[in-house]
């Protein structure tokens, strides 16, 4: 058995020794800014593995689409698209995002999915001043910076934009239940942020483990036995998926009335839940079903190059690509990563699939939130937006 | 007490059909560990098999389940003769070689999942005689858990009987506790090895199949039960059908009954559990290797 234990030990060791392997190793120096000439080299930033890769999926559709719209071009520069692998942790994250600036040494970077990665990398890209155009993660911590740029929105608006309406649609107590890491606790002290001053009822506050809680069984119970008239929860990918249907399954839906930040219905989760998803209610800042004629172009082409409609990932990602374009124009000749972070902090207003919006000071969208619900629509499922919560950001 | 028992006796249930589905796949590890001395990382995987034949095949009918059975057990058992060919060569190289190699074969074959089935988890359907829920002790539980919890606990009972009551069970377990003495008796121990690789990949496949309702496939979840079989062969103790089982049920306890009662400390029950089965039984709770 000593032996064996011994063994265990290099296992563990040679386990880490291969992880590194793979991460990859970062480093190198950085490079002066010099102003580009030809093409333009961009880093898309996403996850092509783990967890996260159908978020990196979307978004990797979508970038691509709006070069297919702009023949290959942004701001009238050629573009090359340099790919890296986030992962679903903030290590190999970092170590794709260092590749990109200091190897590849690339005029700007979009994607970013996990909180965690952005948390690692935003250091780096304020010093070598490099502008990060995320187009996801956007922790509510990170407010100081010059270089970085998110199109989606922070990580605890969702949360903030249902509070209110919460407090004053539910007649009881709400248990509030989200995934153990950052967004999952952003999400949850957001929509404390407006709930309780509006005058709601906390039942309880409960975090899961992630990733390891593939059960929630437990968690249910303890929900059922707290007689709360609703749930607020943060869950997305595959533990949504886990979580709604046993939330169905073991008869929460008849009695708890069931809200959440988007993700927990978004994108291809939702296939996977089917009728078990019907009746949830969240708050996003896009659905494919809004009334514009930006959108509805947007997701007619989306469905023809990719068989399904847009999610909010990928309008996010749609719209970085829109930012830079905006942005390396008004740059002009004299283009190099500070031109282009300055052109970005001067865009204005963005006509978006999502309504038209503007950076604040932190460098998030100020834009509208809406209220969906899960309805049942030409035999399958979907979000359909049914109230406006207001304007965040 | 009768409040408690109440209020927490699904969440019990739970824990039984969690442990058993742990079980599927910890015995089939523990006795290859143990016995093969192969640390096999690409156990896993064999569930995703299951898994993923549950999602392509299983239609909502019993026959697309039984179908599913079939095709995933049979291409489990191959994939586990696969896996006990290529790990056969480093057998002399000693656990980290064969860790890497598996490690890189379960890698590859996540890769090639996500290639085939996508990147989302997937949805499983289940016969639509046991898809709804029933009440149990005043509470809703899917009938489908129940059915489980009947058919892996029959699959466990078999399995107990063949190992631990059965002459063939005898040869096994011999080969575990000393593999010379057995080969000196005239056994060929590598078909018995060979045996108990596929055995165990059949298992794990079929539990894949049975479990993919309760555990969808997608990615990652090759580790998720990869990391969970390891924590219950690490508490049962090595190359022990008693103690794989043992394990499973403990851990599944822990899993729900422990979470329903300390949601707080959810992500430290399991291996808080583990540290105190270990500084209380280094070998695990029943163990076989070592022993003379």
């Amino acid at each position: 058995m000593g032996a064996q234990i011994r063994s265990m030990r290099r296992i563990a060791a040679g386990a880490v020794a291969a992880t590194m392997l793979l991460a990859g190793c970062g480093g190198g120096l950085g490079s002066e800014a010099q102003t580009v000439e030809g093409p333009v080299k961009i880093g898309l930033l996403v996850p092509q593995s783990g967890v996260y890769k159908a978020l990196g999926d979307d978004m990797k559709n979508a970038w691509e689409l709006y070069l297919d719209q702009n023949d290959g071009q942004l701001g009238g520069r050629e573009v090359e698209t340099i790919l890296a692998d986030e992962g679903e942790e903030a290590s190999t994250g970092q170590a794709a995002a260092e590749r990109l600036v200091n190897r590849e040494n690339v005029l700007a970077v979009t994607g970013v999915v996990s909180s965690a990665t952005m948390n690692g990398v935003a250091d780096m890209f304020e010093s070598s001043q490099i502008p990060l155009v995320g187009s996801n993660a956007s922790p509510t911590t990170l407010t100081d910076v010059e270089y970085i740029w998110r199109t989606s929105y922070v990580n605890d608006e969702p949360g903030k934009a249902l509070g209110e309406y919460v407090a004053n649609e539910v007649d009881g107590s709400v248990y509030m239940l989200a995934a153990d890491y950052q967004a999952g606790i952003d999400e949850v002290e957001g929509f404390k942020e407006t709930f309780e001053p509006a005058g709601g009822d906390t039942a309880d506050e409960v975090y899961t483990p992630f990733p390891t809680t593939t059960n929630y069984q437990p968690f249910l119970a303890k929900m059922r036995q707290s007689g709360a008239k609703a749930a607020f929860t943060f869950y997305a990918g595959g533990a949504a998926v886990d979580f709604v249907k046993q939330f169905e399954a073991f008869g929460l839906d008849s009695q708890v009335d069931l809200y959440s930040a988007g993700f927990l219905t978004e994108g291809g989760v939702l296939e996977a839940q089917g009728a078990a998803a019907e009746g949830v209610l969240t708050s996003m800042n896009y659905n494919h079903d809004l009334d514009n004629e930006i959108n509805k172009e947007f997701v007619a082409a989306y469905e023809e190059a990719y068989g399904k409609k847009p999610t909010t990932f990928a309008m996010a990602s749609y719209d970085a690509a829109k930012v830079i374009d905006m942005a390396i124009e008004e740059a002009g000749d004299d283009l190099t990563s500070t031109t282009l972070n300055e052109a970005i902090a001067g865009l204005g207003d963005i006509d978006s699939p999502r309504g038209t919006w503007h950076f604040n000071d932190m460098g998030t969208p100020v834009q509208m939130w809406y209220l969906r619900e899960v309805q049942k629509v030409d035999g399958g499922y979907a979000n359909v937006v049914i109230d406006e919560l207001g304007t965040l950001g | 007490m009768l409040g408690w028992f109440d209020a927490n006796v699904v969440s019990m249930i739970d824990g039984v059909a969690y442990g058993l589905l742990l079980f599927t796949l910890a015995v089939g590890l523990s006795l290859i560990f143990g016995m093969m001395d192969v640390l096999n990382l690409a156990h896993g995987t064999l569930y995703l098999i299951g898994a993923y034949a549950a999602y392509a095949l299983s239609d909502g009918s019993w026959l697309g389940l039984l179908l599913a059975l079939v095709v995933g057990v049979l291409v489990g058992v191959a994939g586990g003769g696969v896996l006990a060919a290529l790990t056969q060569p480093l057998a002399q190289r000693g656990h980290l070689d064969q860790a890497l190699l598996t490690l890189g074969i379960a890698f590859i074959a996540s890769d090639i999942f996500s290639k085939i089935f996508g990147s989302e988890v997937l949805p499983i359907s289940v016969p639509s005689q046991v898809a709804g829920s029933v009440t149990v002790f005043g509470q809703v539980y899917p009938v489908y858990r129940l059915l489980f919890i009947a058919i892996a606990g029959g699959l466990a009972l078999m399995v107990y009987l063949l190992f631990e009551r059965s002459s063939l069970g005898a040869l096994v377990r011999a080969t575990v506790a000393d593999r010379d003495m057995v080969r000196a008796s005239g056994v060929d121990t590598r078909v018995v090895m060979f045996g108990v690789f596929a055995f165990g990949a059949a298992l794990a496949a079929l539990g894949g199949v049975l479990g993919a309702p309760i555990l969808a496939p997608g990615p990652s979840v090759d580790e998720t039960v990869l990391v969970l079989s390891l924590v219950v062969i690490v508490v049962g103790g090595l190359g022990s059908v008693t103690g794989a089982l043992l394990g499973a049920l403990l851990i599944g306890q822990v899993q729900t009954l422990g979470v329903a009662l300390m949601p707080v400390y959810a992500p430290f029950l399991i291996f808080g559990a583990m540290l105190l089965v270990l500084a209380w039984r280094p070998q695990g709770l029943v163990s076989l290797v070592g022993r003379s």
